[in-house]
């Protein structure tokens, strides 16, 4: 028996070693081969919350797809830096390219190279707004139409009343989405008649506060304020909060964020507009991947947005909001 | 030239001949604070004029709370200013260690440790900022830009880019940044209190001595005995401390921190030290100059939004008028030192 234990040892020993010897040479699932590499290239750092989803939805396609995605972003917003990304990444001869047209003038010429080099180019969340002839030929858009997100909120606001003073608290100025959400804000509260302007709140909370406090000691009938993301969003609910203004003023904003869901719940806040951006990122990488693959492509820009999210549907869009992907 | 203009020009001369007589006579000139407060007159009387509402509680409430926790970390670029550092890590460390201590509360830590904790953080990041300028004998502005955009960089990667939130509250958290009657903050007495201290280490103790000393003459100093490499670390920790005070009371308001938080406070807190009369080049300066620079900052952020400056011009008239204000600092004390 004893001998026969022996033997039973080193034959578990012998099996114990070629399984350990084997096992880095045959992983459980066979790496897929990449078949192409798509770059994202982005005004918005992988800081920003919002594109923290949208590296999401890449990289969830990335893994249901054969292709290798990338995301470039600068930290700090910075169109020159965006520019010098973009000119690495199309240095790289990727086989396709998403982009944010955030500054049109500045991105013609490379991405005008890039096409011609003929890598396939789509924007990405910022399109360019000149007419057809005149931009920059990338093949469609994928994002929200930012004007129309501005008209809407003011459309959104105006069905509940029409307020005595609009304003619209830009966080990055200068910043083409940005400023076209505020103009189609602007645009269409005009048409009431009601007097709005913009107020540069910056993206530091406690200066936002303040500028918020300011402006409507200054302008108190001011009732509607419309913000146009989460670090807009947070000193706003902050500062309607500290001041009492709840239900008082009208408050719309854009994009989601856990604190953007609660001022809802909690009824400070009317709305916020969702242009479900985890489909800017993954639709992206479909497409570029369905376009190279099989020549395939929607025959128009893509819109994922604006769609509201209120009262009704905050629940649900909550839970997706936790995962990341909303 | 226009004959009214040179009339003109003498008549601003005499009044500042008689400004530094005034001055002179009354031995205000060794103070730096002099040149400050006269910045500071001249923004707050701007501002009362063309600004309404800028003379109510609620506005001065704000312009306090801004200048607190800019304040806070401007004392701290101050104390290294005169001791002939720069800091430009601040912003990135307020951002870490309000990270960090975000990070602590949510995993159910004891407020107070975390607090400790952030803050030790922050002090061990400035210790070896303070140990690389001293030991390597570099230039603090490379070695604090390079530890700015590094400790950026780790926040980012450990974050992945999502804001950290957090809904509990603690008396911790009031002490921090609670509201006070009035729409005052807790951190506008954590801001006067440290202001304070800061004060009186710098002007009544042997370590006061030593920092001006490490920063006007380190040769001399180190001839006297002044252990210049220590002030100097002492220093960046000071610095990397008060930046975490002012980050956490931040959180403590606010409730999240977002990975971008405090990018830029490095060069207001400069703006604020130099617009409050402390040298650049070191050896020179106070730290109450500092708390009026501070209190100009928020004066004119608040002031242009009241005065209803275009959006699009406010940037541009914070730069014009912080410039002034350095101007006015300057020339006041220029001529009274000549």
């Amino acid at each position: 028996m004893i001998r026969h234990a022996h033997r039973w040892i080193l034959i578990l020993l012998a099996l114990a070693l070629l399984a350990g010897a084997c096992a880095p040479a045959t992983p459980a699932p066979t790496p897929v081969q990449k078949e192409f590499t798509f770059y994202i290239v982005s005004h918005g750092g992988p800081a920003d919350p919002f594109w923290g989803v949208v590296l999401k939805g890449m990289n969830d396609a990335a893994k249901v797809y054969p292709v290798e995605a990338k995301y470039f972003g600068p930290e700090k917003f910075s169109i020159q830096e965006l520019v010098n990304l973009l000119n690495s990444a199309i240095a790289a001869k990727p086989d396709g390219l998403a982009v944010t047209i955030t500054d049109p003038k500045a991105l013609d010429e490379p991405l005008r190279r890039a096409i011609q080099q003929g890598i396939p180019v789509v924007a990405i969340n910022v399109a360019d707004p000149r007419p057809e002839g005149e931009r920059i030929p990338y093949m469609f858009y994928i994002g929200m139409d930012e004007y129309l997100g501005g008209v809407r909120a003011a459309q959104r606001m105006l069905a509940v009343r029409t307020p005595k003073r609009a304003v619209c608290a830009i966080h990055e100025v200068g910043h083409v989405g940005l400023e076209a959400r505020c103009q189609g804000f602007l645009d269409e509260m005009s048409k009431k008649n009601v007097p709005v302007e913009k107020l540069d709140i910056g993206t530091d909370p406690t200066k936002a506060v303040e500028a918020l406090k300011a402006y409507f000691t200054r302008n108190p009938d001011t009732d509607a304020l419309l913000t146009l993301g989460p670090l807009g969003t947070d000193p706003a609910v902050k500062f309607l909060k500290e001041d009492n203004l709840v239900g008082k003023v009208l408050h719309g904003t854009f994009d989601l964020h856990p604190g953007t869901l609660s001022a809802i719940k909690e009824g400070v806040t009317l709305f916020a507009i969702d242009q479900q951006q985890y489909l800017q990122g993954y639709m992206a990488i479909t497409w570029l991947y369905l376009y190279k693959k099989y020549g395939l492509r929607p025959a128009n820009d893509v819109l994922t947005g604006p769609g509201f999210v209120d009262k009704d549907n905050v629940g649900l869009v909550e839970e997706l909001i936790k995962q990341g992907i909303r | 030239m226009d004959p009214e203009m040179v009339q003109a020009r003498s008549r601003w001369q005499t009044y500042a001949q008689r400004w530094a007589q005034v001055v002179r006579l009354s031995g205000w000139r060794r103070y730096p604070e002099v040149g400050a407060l006269a910045g500071f007159l001249a923004v707050f009387i701007g501002f009362s004029v063309i600004a309404p509402y800028f003379l109510t509680l609620g506005s001065l409430a704000g312009i306090m709370t801004i200048a607190a926790e800019l304040g806070l970390v401007a004392v701290g670029v101050t104390l290294l200013m005169i001791a002939g550092e720069f800091d430009l890590s601040v912003g990135s460390v307020l951002g870490v260690s309000s990270m960090a201590f975000a990070l602590m509360v949510r995993a159910g830590w004891p407020h107070l440790v975390a607090f400790g904790s952030a803050l030790a953080l922050a002090a061990a990041i400035g210790a070896l900022n303070g140990w690389v300028v001293t030991r390597g004998r570099l230039p603090s502005f490379i070695v604090t830009l390079g530890s700015m955009m590094f400790w950026r960089g780790v926040l980012l990667a450990v974050t992945g880019g999502f804001p950290i939130a957090y809904e509990g509250t603690s008396s911790l958290m009031f002490a921090l940044s609670g509201r006070l009657p009035g729409g005052f903050h807790a951190s506008a007495l954590w801001f006067l209190a440290v202001a304070g201290i800061a004060t009186v280490v710098l002007t009544r103790t042997p370590f006061g001595n030593a920092v001006f000393a490490a920063g006007g003459n380190p040769q001399a100093a180190r001839a006297l005995g002044v252990e210049v490499h220590r002030v100097k670390q002492i220093g960046f920790v000071l610095t990397a401390v008060l930046a975490a005070l002012a980050g956490i009371i931040q959180f403590s308001r606010f409730g999240s921190v977002d990975p971008l938080r405090g990018e830029g406070v490095e060069l207001e807190a400069i703006a604020a030290t130099v617009t409050g009369g402390t040298l650049l080049t070191g050896g020179y300066g106070s730290v109450i100059g500092t708390v009026l620079g501070a209190l100009i900052v928020g004066m004119v952020r608040n002031g242009l939004v009241l005065a209803g400056a275009p959006a699009y011009w406010y940037r541009a008239f914070i730069g014009l008028v912080l410039v002034l204000a350095v101007i006015i600092n300057l020339r006041i004390r220029r001529s009274a030192g000549a």
